[in-house]
């Protein structure tokens, strides 16, 4: 069939309720949604400051249909390791704990902690939804925020000046279990990644490209095409790793112009044609590299 | 001055507790309420359907391929196209000029498609006589496609309808002007039968105002005139009456087609590029003679199915383009060959196609043995009378087949329309609408008028029996909008690459030999392949993509299989009716 | 059974005896042989817990809160730096109510760069909603490391038990390590009130509006005023046990003194010795030991110091722009005695970074607040020499 109807491989299990209060069109919601079908209602979420401290719900309300821990910022990590340290302490080892950050919470200020887990294999699941930028906040640059990307810390006539950190590099460095991209675009591939996932016992880190309408400055109906352009044209690769070596691809990505995707977001409209070729050069310079890991597992 | 303590606690029942636990869920925020903009499944009409002359739902028995429901799918197909078999070997297929695989690969097979349905379906048992439930009777003159599907949706409706056909067989056209190798007389004849089986009486070797006058029709409640077209124009080659070598394409085929094999000699030219000058290319080529097609424009005119030019050059047909024949050269009344005039294309004419003119200084001769005129047939309405008024030698007919007199309904051929098998079936069908209301507004039912915008799929000249006649849908559909999804609509990233699976040929060296079919279609398993190809354009197939990316949990499956939106919480992101892979979500502010 | 041991292996047994079942830490000096005999405890089976070894203190107290809501018994600890940057958590702790007990090895803030002890670690954190016991032997260290379970899980709320650096940490002393079984018909295992459940799947911590928010405090305070009940009573149950109590205050030869001095950790040992050789001189002055400071012992400071002369508070602390902090909790609370009764109070700073307090300062204190007839400011520093 030409389309690959996809209905049955999606668990049918909604563990996240409406009402939920993320902007409309926002693509968080979908991973969350995704990730609880893969993993069942046998898990717990730490949630470190992040647009989804909003998304959840206010006191009294919860958008999640398993137990929430609302944390600090910086804490997704070790709140994690802690109430996997509390379970096992009184016998549940088959409990699924996971913290689910943003960017900031995870490249930025959540990031010592994350290598703290990381570095101890603590068997938990760290999930980074990435938006490329401090959403809740309004709109601040993180070390997630794309080179030329416009902020509001990062103004069109001076915009953000460093590339992406390599986040994955940086958990594979750490040799964890498994370390995965993922995006909303493919809900089969993010399903089958992290009921992976669930399986590995260890640190397991899973990096969800979540595009974001207020903040990248595009339409509503937009994410799930700017999420699947953004894995085309390789700015966001679908990948996995295990152990720190052994890398693959999980999709195809034909690569082409970046710059349809550049253009379909107003955070970028300060670029000038020269700029877009910058990032271009910059994303085939980083495919090289990615492919090389994959050839030869560094 | 209050004298209430403000400094102790009061018992409010709010009973907040001493840490922040939550207690509900976030369905009490009602969040439906910030948009703007609300989807809504629309099913629009897939363009191939839109195209269709006939008015068949293409579509709608894709999926029930698709589905594995084969013999829903073939009476889906019977219910609006009475000889599928047929069609699927000879329809030019517009359908598939329509169809939006092609922005993909390559359009659906859907004439293979509908061939193996329609195959299956003789190959059945003939299906029970429809109830006679009208007392009124119709008389059809002419028993091609377009009198064969108006007697059979007119039998359908209830109706007694008696077609009378001047030749010795029943099948017009189909019968007198397309050869064997295209549709064998087996299947055309077992057509036949099976729709004279479904309750038509078909009375051949009666021509009307010949064998039985026009006034001998009285008795019939209405009568559907469908008499084709069978007077070959005149093809203006000086010194054309002055030899026998010259003679009309289409006299040529009804020979060949009802037995004959005559000698040609080795050299055949075949004047014109539509599909007549096809057939008697090749059968002439079957003959035994070299033949050449020669066409005053260019390959891109030519009116023909391109198929069908396909296996001509594939047989050997040799063609000249831009040339028209201007005088025979004879010796003693023997064609030795023909003059042409080279043209070039000037401007465009009142068809749109390029007028072709003359060049200066371009005269050249072809040898030919035989010259085998098909620049166009002219129809014979002599028998009908005066009243009836016609223009350019075609009946006037409104938009259902009535004529200027009542109660006379005409299609086919012999009006203004292409001449195609579909567009005559369409006609046909059209018409028995037509006559249906007529008569139930003769007999004083007050039907109102037909609502010709519901009945038609996507609101071009086609229509549908089971939309006029109420009949239930084999597929629900999700509030039906007759609009044709565009490409745009659609989203194509949802879609794979698999490749169409092409007609199974006779190789060109065997064709040469016998008059055989040429094209054996697909076999059941490749059809199957090819109908779930169909990307079930403008209709909700319940892949429940809108599902998976709702960011609201906002849609929810119906018990019948449809979707529910719920409002108060679906936000108006759009997500899902962007995402809908064909186009059968939109999104607007009515009822907001 | 009685061991000799220095004050941060009472920490370590006192966590042994309470049965932890989670401990996250990390090191630093002065507190690193609490962590490096739980390391050893529960490497060697003796404490059947999980030990997260993280890779600071902030995920340290990170970890317990997990560990917390997760509905066990966890514990950790620090000192000074590690303390501070533990900060925001510890208002997540207290603010989600949750029992970790945590042991502070007072040790003075840098810069510059200092081990030794003083008080200004734990009391820079008074606002975060923990109760602080303040010990003054490893005895009461090994004690109060239990009762604080029993007292956090009492009420909900986290516990910092305090110790001097190297004064306790470091210093030996005979220690009387109750008994397993006992401890445990003390202090069963905890069962939490609030705690992540798969079967009861609720959300911990969500924004509270200005509606709901006040309300929470206010049940966080009763529960810091219902701790002041419940310590007593967990005292009167350890006492049933093993016969020791210390009190939230503790009146030392306080009879007939019209000079009381106020001290906190291990100085209170250094003026007992002060006190009793005045005593033998004839002299009326006694001592005030103040163990608990949050929450705050009010009732039994104005009960004790209400109507005596003079009062001498000894901080080993110092709120810049104030004075010491010791002295400005207790001044406050004096203002409601009549004024007839409200002593004169001196607030002396002392021994900061430290600095030794001798016997000889303390005498030097005693005859310093008798011979002024008031205090010309509100923080007397000691022994400064610019």
């Amino acid at each position: 069939m030409s389309q690959t109807i996809i209905r049955d491989r999606i668990p049918h299990e909604e563990l996240l309720a409406s009402g939920h209060l993320a902007c409309p069109g926002c693509a968080a919601p979908i991973a969350m949604k995704l990730v609880l079908k893969a993993l069942g209602p046998d898990t717990m979420v730490v949630l470190p400051a992040c647009c989804w401290s909003i998304i959840a719900g206010p006191w009294p309300q919860s958008s999640l249909r398993v137990p929430l821990f609302h944390t600090a910022f910086e804490t997704g990590a070790a709140v994690a390791s802690g109430i996997k340290a509390g379970l096992e302490a009184r016998g549940d080892s088959e409990t699924t704990v996971i913290s689910w950050a943003g960017d900031g919470g995870t490249f930025d200020i959540g990031l010592q902690a994350l290598s703290g887990a990381a570095e101890r294999n603590e068997d938990i699941i760290y999930f980074c939804y990435d938006n490329e930028a401090y959403m809740n906040t309004g709109i601040q640059r993180s070390s997630a925020t794309p080179w030329g990307a416009w902020t509001t810390t990062t103004p069109a006539i001076d915009p953000e000046h460093q590339p992406k950190k390599d986040i994955m590099a940086i958990m594979a460095a750490h040799r964890i279990p498994y370390a995965a991209t993922a995006s909303v675009a493919y809900p089969v591939d993010l399903v089958e990644k992290v009921e992976k996932a669930r399986t590995i016992r260890g640190m397991r880190f899973i990096h969800i490209l979540a595009p974001c309408p207020p903040g990248w400055k595009t339409e509503n109906d937009e994410t799930i095409e700017l999420a699947r352009m953004a894995v085309e044209s390789r700015v966001f690769p679908l990948m996995e790793v295990e152990n720190g070596g052994a890398w693959r691809f999980t999709a195809d990505h034909p690569g082409g112009p970046v710059e349809p995707y550049i253009r379909r977001q107003a955070r970028f409209k300060h670029l000038t044609d020269d700029q877009v070729a910058h990032i271009q050069r910059e994303v085939d310079a980083r495919w090289e590299i990615l492919t090389n890991r994959v050839r030869y597992g560094t | 001055m209050s004298d209430r303590d403000i400094t102790v606690p009061r018992a409010s029942g709010r009973a907040v507790p001493p840490i922040a636990i939550s207690e509900t869920s976030t369905l009490v925020n009602p969040t439906g309420s910030w948009k703007y903009i609300l989807p809504r499944y629309e099913d629009r009409v897939a363009p191939c359907n839109a195209a269709c002359p006939i008015g068949i739902d293409i579509e709608g028995y894709m999926v029930l391929i698709g589905h594995g429901r084969l013999e829903e799918a073939c009476d889906l197909l019977v219910s609006e196209n009475p000889m599928p078999a047929i069609t699927g070997r000879v329809c030019h297929h517009p359908c598939e000029d329509g169809c939006n695989r092609a922005s993909i690969d390559q359009p659906v097979s859907i004439h293979a498609v509908e061939r193996r349905l329609g195959d299956m379906i003789l190959a059945a048992p003939p299906p029970p006589v429809p109830d006679r439930r009208r007392s009124e009777t119709v008389a059809v003159i002419g028993s091609g496609p377009a009198g064969l599907g108006c007697a059979f949706f007119l039998t359908r409706l209830g109706y007694g309808v008696t077609v009378f056909e001047a030749a010795a067989a029943a099948g017009g056209m189909l019968r007198l002007g397309i050869p064997e190798y295209r549709l064998p007389r087996a299947i055309l004849d077992r057509q036949i039968e099976r729709l004279e089986a479904a309750g038509i009486e078909i009375r051949t070797s009666v021509r009307i105002g010949t064998d039985v006058p026009w006034r001998d029709l009285d008795r019939f409640d209405a009568v559907f005139v469908a008499p084709g077209a069978h007077l070959d124009k005149d093809s203006r080659i000086e010194g054309a009456d002055a030899t026998e070598g010259i003679r009309p394409g289409l006299e040529f085929l009804k020979a060949v087609n009802a037995g004959e094999r005559p000698d040609l000699g080795d050299h055949v030219v075949v004047v014109g590029g539509g599909n007549t000058a096809m057939d008697c290319a090749r059968s002439a080529l079957r003959l035994g003679a070299a033949v050449t097609v020669v066409y005053r424009r260019t390959p891109v005119e030519m009116p023909a199915i391109p198929q069908e030019v396909k296996e001509a050059r594939t047989e050997g047909v040799g063609f000249v383009f831009l040339a028209a024949p201007t005088a025979a050269t004879t010796r003693n009344g023997r064609l030795l060959g023909i003059e042409c005039q080279r043209m070039e294309l000037g401007p465009p004419d009142e068809s749109g196609r390029r007028r072709p003119v003359p060049m200066d200084e371009g005269r050249f001769s072809v040898m030919a043995d035989t010259v085998l005129t098909a620049i166009g047939e002219d129809c014979d309405l002599s028998f009908l009378p005066d009243a009836v008024r016609t223009s350019w030698g075609l009946l006037e007919v409104d938009a259902l087949g009535e004529s200027t007199v009542a109660p006379v309904f005409a299609g086919g051929d012999a009006v203004d329309q292409p001449r195609s098998v579909a567009d005559a079936l369409g006609a046909g069908k059209r018409a028995a609408i037509g006559i249906d209301h007529y008569l139930r507004e003769r007999a004083g039912e007050e039907p109102g008028p037909v609502p010709l915008d519901e009945v038609r799929l996507g609101g071009s000249g086609n229509v549908s029996v089971m939309r006029y006649a109420g009949g239930s849908d084999p597929i629900p559909r999700e509030s039906p909008v007759n609009e044709v999804v565009t490409w745009e609509q659609m989203n194509a990233h949802h879609f794979r690459t698999v490749p169409r699976h092409e007609d199974h040929f006779h190789s060109a060296i065997d064709v040469r030999a016998a008059f055989g079919e040429v094209n054996f279609g697909l076999t059941r398993r490749e059809a199957v392949e090819e109908a779930e190809r169909c990307l079930n354009c403008g209709v909700c197939n319940r892949c429940e993509l809108c599902l998976i990316f709702c960011p609201d949990m906002a849609i929810t499956r119906r018990e019948d299989g449809g979707f529910e939106v719920d409002m108060r919480y679906c936000k108006g992101c759009g997500l899902c009716a962007a995402e809908c892979p064909r186009g059968a979500i939109v999104m607007t502010r009515e009822g907001l | 059974m009685k061991k000799v041991m220095i004050g941060n292996h009472a920490v370590s047994w006192g966590a042994l005896r309470s049965r932890v079942e989670v401990v996250s830490a990390y090191p630093i000096t002065p507190q690193t042989q609490v962590v490096e005999a739980l390391s050893d405890m529960v490497a060697n089976g003796s404490l059947e817990a999980r030990y997260i070894k993280v890779e600071s203190e902030h995920s340290a107290m990170a970890a317990c809160i997990g560990a917390s809501i997760a509905g066990t018994r966890t514990f950790t600890a620090t000192s000074a730096q590690g303390l501070a940057l533990m900060h925001e958590l510890l208002h997540w702790a207290a603010g989600g109510r949750l029992p970790v007990v945590m042991a502070d090895i007072n040790r003075a803030m840098a810069p510059g760069w200092t081990i030794w002890t003083d008080q200004n670690d734990s009391l820079s954190q008074r606002d975060t909603g923990w109760i602080q016991l303040y010990c003054e032997t490893n005895q009461e260290v090994f004690d109060t490391t239990i009762q604080s379970f029993k007292l956090a899980e009492a009420v909900n709320l986290p516990v910092m038990l305090v110790l001097d650096a190297f004064f306790l940490s470091h210093t030996s002393e005979p220690v009387d390590v109750t008994e397993q079984e006992d401890v445990d018909r003390f202090l069963p295992r905890r069962e939490a009130v609030f705690k992540m459940d798969t079967a009861d799947p609720r959300a911990f911590g969500a924004l509270v509006r200005p509606d709901a928010y006040m309300e929470m405090r206010w049940h966080q305070q009763e529960a810091m005023q219902e701790a002041r009940d419940v310590f007593r009573r967990v005292e009167d149950d350890w006492e049933a046990l093993t016969g020791r109590r210390y009190g939230p205050v503790e009146a030392y030869r306080t009879e007939g003194a019209d000079l009381l001095l106020v001290t906190s950790g291990t100085i209170t040992s250094t003026a007992r010795h002060v006190v009793d050789l005045r005593r033998a001189a004839g002299e009326a002055v006694g001592l005030i030991k103040v163990k608990m400071f949050r929450p705050f012992p009010t009732g039994e400071l104005r009960a004790l110091l209400g109507g005596v002369d003079r009062v001498a508070v000894l901080d080993r602390n110092i709120s810049p722009g104030r004075g010491g902090i010791f002295a400005e909790e207790i001044r406050s609370a004096l203002y409601d005695v009549p004024p007839e009764d409200r002593p004169i109070l001196f607030g002396y700073v002392l021994g900061l970074g430290g600095r030794d307090v001798t016997p000889a300062v303390i005498d030097d204190i005693i005859d310093n607040t008798r011979m002024k007839s008031r205090p010309e400011r509100e923080d007397l520093w000691v022994g400064v020499e610019l």
